[in-house]
Order: structure tokens, then sequence, then C-alpha cells
């Protein structure tokens, strides 16, 4: 393996951002193009959802400091901004109906591929519903508007010198045949009146109302709830809905930072921080840590390209997959009392540092980076990995430690089963022709304890956990050369390779005990 | 023809000159290399977990038979591997019943047909000398070189058939193609030392200051590498101030190769 090394290599990094990343950051943050690349369904409704609500934010909640300020004919009732308000809104509806159905048949990727703890199942469930909340309820305070008569009333109050009389009704008859609108008791209708109420609209009315029809989701809503418009106009539905929209986007706001949504914030954060030049570990350790592990919206991809995922079918560690890891950094980091530092260190160990998951992350985190910084952690504390435990051991004393039973608990069947079946080794001559050969031997003289050929002998003295724990097994190459040269045939590297397997397995029920026996302490 | 192309976990991140020089000797050779969704080949699992070994190995042999395309890897310890997954495949009853249960889990399935081959046996066995030789258009006459072979590939031989296990010719064979001059090395079958590399550092580099030392004295300029995990371990030296190359430098095969060719590599 090359992890020290590569650990060790830093991106130079700048102070500043290269112009054309930040372009191209920037593009990234409006389209999703790295979500683009990696699903193409998934970006759509994302996309349908995102572009939706960033128009009726800017345009509509914001519409004093920029539609007003931009164009001066602005108006809420007024084409286009009419028609494109509906526009977005639809596709934020259609956005969120294509996230609840995916949901709910489970279409997910990674829900399919692992164990997911019952913390993630609601996860980003409730900052969708909020958005949909919004824009439903924004639809309906809209048709709920149009069909108000009420409104109607303030309107011509406030924009005509019409008073009560035939004229206003036949304004009122314009309006309600033309624009939805429920009086009570009804206008009768009348050609020759709705004429007229048309001249008085262009009068009065059409400089700030473009056609009706053109809220094309409003118009269809106002239409379904004029069956009841008296009773929603007397109760001043209207006003109702204006609160309740009103208060479900100051709940998103609030509610922001706590939920999933605020990847819309820490993924340019995590891009921003990421191009920063660090000096030292304890920089590079903060500056991944600290950004974009929250960045991480466990959309599963990353666990899809996984180089190790056969790791993780035969062994059934969640932690070999990137996705998983980061939640359990981040349980981590959140100091959870339930955390397998075990099996994340365990499946750590497995990532061979392809890149094939920072290539694919739609948030561009630098899970590679997270890796190597993962695993560097690790091996400065407690829990080494074996090749280190090893090194710290005589093989005497590691004989003669007693494992629990109970804590083996990565036992497997050791297919090849060498060192238990004698005819493997039995023949083995002490020719010493494989400690000739052995290039440990030859550049270690000074360190290394027993030699191949004394460790076939320990196997024909049947001391197979004293043979685990030699030097020579955890520092031999496996280059094969004593195997292939053996006169009696003896497959001398595949026995140590099995040596080191049954060491490993018993080191690891070691190093539990250990753990377990420091957290009885400290409790 | 058409091959699956298996670059291993390393290229992509760390050996991309590696990557590049093999893809562009393959155009040059009218090979049509194919990516599939290839998973790691097992080698790193090797000493620590047996089924998950072989099984990765499996899983990739099973994608590329699915795409009825047999596989090249520029990788000895992958292209060693596969061959050591395959032997133990079929050896073990329990194994095979276990690996092929999870891959129909997959719709995978794998019946042994699939040919594995590693860059240097392909060129060898199907590209053949003469065809090189005759698309060689610029030659490295009187370069002296050691030719790194890689232990994986070559040993065990019972399990991998690369070559002579201690006599090896082929790598030399290819190497004279390119008009280049193949030194005597007592090292040229020895480990380069990498998989020790996290483990024992110092053992690895000791090893590794070695090797430059004997192809030195062997008389080479350049030590020729056709593994990713042989060029990783000399390009070490890159990080390691302190290692004495004896004036050595590491050079792929590929990169030699595809300036023979006339391909964009400078050397």
């Amino acid at each position: 393996m090359f992890k020290p090394a590569s650990s060790d290599r830093f991106n130079p990094g700048r102070l500043y951002p290269n112009p054309v990343n930040l372009i191209l950051s920037f593009l990234n943050t409006i389209f999703q193009i790295r979500l683009f690349a990696a699903g193409k369904i998934r970006w759509l409704f994302h996309f349908f959802v995102f572009a939706g609500f960033l128009y009726l934010v800017t345009v509509h909640a914001f519409h004093q400091v920029t539609a007003v300020v931009l164009f001066d004919y602005y108006d809420p009732t007024v084409d286009p901004f009419q028609f494109l308000r509906n526009l977005f809104g639809s596709l934020v509806v259609a956005g969120c109906i294509l996230f609840f159905l995916r949901r709910g048949l489970r279409l997910r990727v990674n829900q399919i591929k692992s164990n997911w703890g019952s913390h993630l199942k609601y996860k980003g469930l409730v900052s969708i519903i909020l958005v949909f909340l919004i824009v439903g309820t924004g639809f309906l305070l809209e048709a709920s508007k149009i069909i108000s008569e009420p409104v109607f009333m303030e309107m011509v109050e406030d924009y005509s010198d019409l008073e009560e009389g035939d004229e206003l009704e036949e304004l009122k008859l314009f309006w309600q045949e033309k624009a939805f609108v429920s009086f009570d008791p009804t206008v009768p209708a009348d050609p020759e009146k709705l004429k007229n109420g048309q001249v008085l609209n262009e009068v009065y009315c059409i400089s700030c109302h473009s056609d009706i029809r053109s809220s094309f989701v409003s118009c269809l809503l106002a239409d379904l709830m004029s069956f009841y418009g008296t009773v929603l106009n007397q109760t001043r539905v209207d006003v109702m809905l204006y609160r309740v929209h009103y208060g479900l986007c100051l709940a998103l706001i609030v509610f922001l930072p706590f939920s999933r949504l605020n990847h819309i914030f820490l993924i340019p954060l995590s891009i921003a921080v990421k191009n920063q030049a660090p000096k030292t570990h304890h920089q590079k350790t903060a500056q991944v840590f600290g950004a974009s592990l929250f960045a991480c919206t466990n959309c599963g991809y990353c666990s899809q390209v996984c180089s190790v995922y056969p790791h993780f079918q035969i062994t059934g560690n969640p932690d070999v997959l990137p996705h998983s890891k980061i939640e359990t950094l981040k349980k981590i980091a959140d100091k959870h009392p339930d955390v397998s530092l075990w099996g994340l260190q365990k499946g750590n160990n497995a990532c061979t540092q392809c890149n094939k998951c920072t290539q694919i992350c739609p948030s561009g985190i630098d899970l590679q980076t997270l890796w190597a910084v993962t695993h560097r952690i690790f091996s400065d504390n407690a829990l080494v990995n074996n090749q280190t435990f090893f090194n710290r051991i005589l093989p005497e004393a590691w004989a003669d430690l007693e494992t629990e039973p109970r804590m083996l608990i990565a036992r497997q069947e050791l297919v090849s089963d060498l060192i238990e079946k004698t005819d493997a080794f039995e023949n083995c001559i002490q020719c010493t022709i494989c400690t000739n050969v052995c290039p440990v031997v030859e550049y270690d003289s000074k360190d290394n304890d027993y030699t191949p050929q004394q460790v076939m002998n320990l196997l024909r003295l049947d001391q197979k956990h004293l043979a685990s724990g030699t030097r020579m097994v955890w520092t031999c190459l496996t280059c094969y050369a004593c195997q292939d040269i053996c006169p009696q045939k003896i497959p001398v590297t595949d026995i140590i390779l099995e040596l080191r397997h049954l060491g490993g397995v018993r080191a690891d029920a070691v190093k539990l005990q250990q753990t377990v026996k420091k957290r009885v302490e400290i409790s | 023809m058409k091959l699956a192309y298996f670059p291993g976990c390393k290229i992509s991140f760390y050996l991309k000159a590696y990557g590049d020089s093999f893809e562009s000797v393959m155009k040059h050779l009218g090979i049509d290399l194919v990516r599939l969704e290839f998973n790691c080949c097992g080698y790193p699992a090797r000493g620590e977990h047996f089924e998950i070994s072989v099984f990765s190995a499996i899983k990739n042999l099973a994608v590329a038979h699915k795409n009825k395309l047999d596989i090249i890897t520029p990788c000895k310890c992958c292209f060693g591997q596969f061959k050591h997954a395959v032997f133990w495949y079929y050896k073990h009853k329990n194994l095979k019943t276990k690996i092929d249960d999870l891959l129909d889990q997959e719709n995978l399935s794998w019946d042994g047909s699939t040919q594995i081959h590693h860059l240097l046996s392909f060129l060898y066995h199907e590209i053949g000398l003469d065809t090189l030789e005759k698309r060689s258009v610029k030659k490295f006459s009187g370069k002296k070189i050691a030719v790194q072979y890689g232990c994986h590939a070559l040993r065990p031989f019972s399990v991998t058939r690369f070559d002579h296990p201690y006599a090896p010719t082929i790598f030399e064979d290819l190497v004279r193609v390119t008009g280049m001059v193949p030194v005597e090395w007592p090292k040229s079958t020895e480990c380069c030392g990498n998989p020790i590399l996290e483990g024992h550092k110092a053992l690895s580099l000791t090893i590794l200051e070695n090797k430059f030392k004997s192809a030195s004295l062997a008389g080479a300029e350049y030590i020729c590498t056709a593994c990713t995990h042989c060029q990783m371990q000399y390009e070490m030296t890159d990080y390691e101030s302190d290692i004495d190359t004896h004036g050595v430098k590491p050079v792929l095969f590929t990169r030699i190769l595809d300036a023979a060719f006339g391909g964009k590599t400078v050397f």
C-alpha cells in the first residue's frame, strides 16, 4: 500500500481562488454540473426544485430589491412575471412530487445497497415538505385572491373613482366572467353590460393586470375554489393563507441551518476552503473535517462507484463505503456515544485510494484526502494497523496472549486451509533455500527474528500462533521467491499470507478487548 | 480487436502517465480499449481476507464476461491477483459456491472463459515482436537499460504462467525492439519493496536503494518497469531525497514504446 507517502502530499493550493475555477464553481452552483455528470434523472428533479425556488426567492420574495429596481413596468400581476411565477412554482411542485415518489418507491441508490440508520431515513424530508408547502400555499393564496370579492372591492376603491351603481356592476360582471371572481350575490349575465365592463376594465385595471389566464395553475385552483367562493370570501381565507405562506417562509429560514438544505451554503463554502493552501497536517485536517464533512448530502454516488464494494459484500461492514464513513465521522465529531471506531478503521483501511469517489462527488468534496487524513488519525492513535501492532509485540508474548473466544467477532472461515492441514508443510526438509533467496532476510538481518524455513518449522511443531506473530510473517514482501524455488514444493508464501490472516483475526480480538477494557475503566 | 481495460486503482490518481502512455500505445496498435465498471482487483486484501481478495477479482472477470471481452491490465499485481484468484476459485468448492451466489445476486456469472492479459505478455504473444519492430519509427540505439520484472506476474509460476520465474526473457526481448540494450542485472526478478512501504518503510527503502545500486553497477542508465506498483516505488525518490539513485532513472516501458512509435511522449 502507498498510503503514508500519498497522504504526505499536498496540493499546493493558493490564497485567492483561480478565476477560472471561481467561474466554474459558480456555474456548478447554479446548474449543478457535477450532479448532472453523476446522475441525469436525479439532476432533473433537483434542478426543477432548485431553479424554481431560486427564481421565486429572487424575483418574487425579494421583488422590492430585484424586480422593482430592474424593471420599471414590474407588478406581480403583469406578464411575464405572473406567468413565470406560475411556471417556476409548478416546476418546484413537480420536482417535489418526483422526490416523494422516489422516496416512497425506495428508488434511491444507497437505500438498496447498504443498511441505513433510521436517523437517516427521514433526513431531508422535512425541508422538502416545507418547500412543497410554501409553494403550495403560494398557489392557493393566489387562487383565493383571484376569487376574492373583498380584494376586488379594495382594488376598486384604491384604483378607480367608481361608486355603487351600474358601472360597478358592469365591471363586476366582467371580472366575474373573465377572471373568476365570486360575487355574492352573483351578477346576472348580460352581453351589453359585459361589453361596457370590458371598457371600464381597460380604463382602470388593464395597466396593472394581464390576462388572468397566464397564471395557469392558480386559475385552475380558482376555478375549483369558486364552488365554495362565498364561504371562502366571507372567512377571508386569502388573509389566512397569506399568514400561513409567510409563516412557512420564516419557518424555512429558521430551519435552514439544521436541515439538509444547508448544503446550499456548505457546498460552495467547502469548495472555497478546499482551494486554500494548507501548511501543516493539522491545517489540512481542520480544512477537510471543518468544511467538506458537512457539505455531504448523503446522495450515495460515491458508494456506487467504490472500488472496494466487494469488501462490503463479503463482510457487511457499511463503513467500507464512503457515504457511510462520512456519517460515522460526523457522529464522532458530534461525540455520539454509539460509534464503532472499529468498523470505521477496518473499512477505511480497505480503501485503495482510487479517487473514484472524489471524481463523482456532486458536492465536490475531496474525499480522497479525507480518507488519507482519517487513516493517519487512526495510525496516530490506539487503533493501530496490524503491521504496527505486530512490530510492537514479541512473537513469544503474542503466542501466550489469551483471547476471549467471544471477542473473535471477525472470525471467518479460513477457506484456504493450508496451515490446518499438515500435508502443506510437513515435507519441509529445512534446506534453507527459501531463507537464502528471501530479500527480507538479506536486508533486514538485524531486526528479523525467524527466517522462512524456521516459520515452516514452527508450524511443524504445532506453534501456529507463535508463527503468526513473527516479524517474518508481517514484513514478508509476498514476492513468492521462496515458494517457486522450494525443492519440496511447499507453498511458503501462501502459508505466510494465511498466517497473516490468522494473526489478524486474533489481533483484532485482542485490540477489541483492550478497547472494551479501557471503556470499562473510564466508566 | 477489443479488450476490456483494467487500469487498477492507482493509475487514475498516482500514475496518470502510465495510463496515458498505455492507452496511446494500444491506439497505435489498433486495439480498442473498453472501460467497464470494474472494482479493485483484490490484491490489497490478499493477506487480510482471502474471500474478499478472490471475490473482488472474480467479480471483475464476471463483469468482463458479461460484456464478452478479455481483460488487459498494465499492472502486474492486478494481473497476478487475477491469476491467483482463478486458481483458488476452482480449488475451493465452498468458496466457489459462495462467490457464485454473490455474483448471482447482481445478475453476473463467470464460466472461466475470460482471458487475462498483462501488457507485456499481450505484446509478446498476441502482437508479436515483428509487428512491434515494424511499427517502431524511432530507435534508441545503445541506451543501456535494466528491466524490472515484478514479482506478482512472475511467481508463483504454476499459477501465473507468465514466463520462467527465475530466468525470464520476454521483457528483454520487448525492450530490444526499441533499439535499447538490456543489461545483465542480478536483481531483475527481485521485489521492488513496495508491498511493505507502509508496514516497514525503512526496509522497503533499503531494498529500493540496493536496486538502484546494482543497476548502476550493471551499467544501466535506466530501470524499466511495466507495473504500477514498481514504478510508484521507484518514484519514491521524489519524496525521499536521501535515497541515492546512482544516476539511474526509472522509466515506464509504455513511455519508451510510445516514443518509439512516434507518439506524444518525449523520451
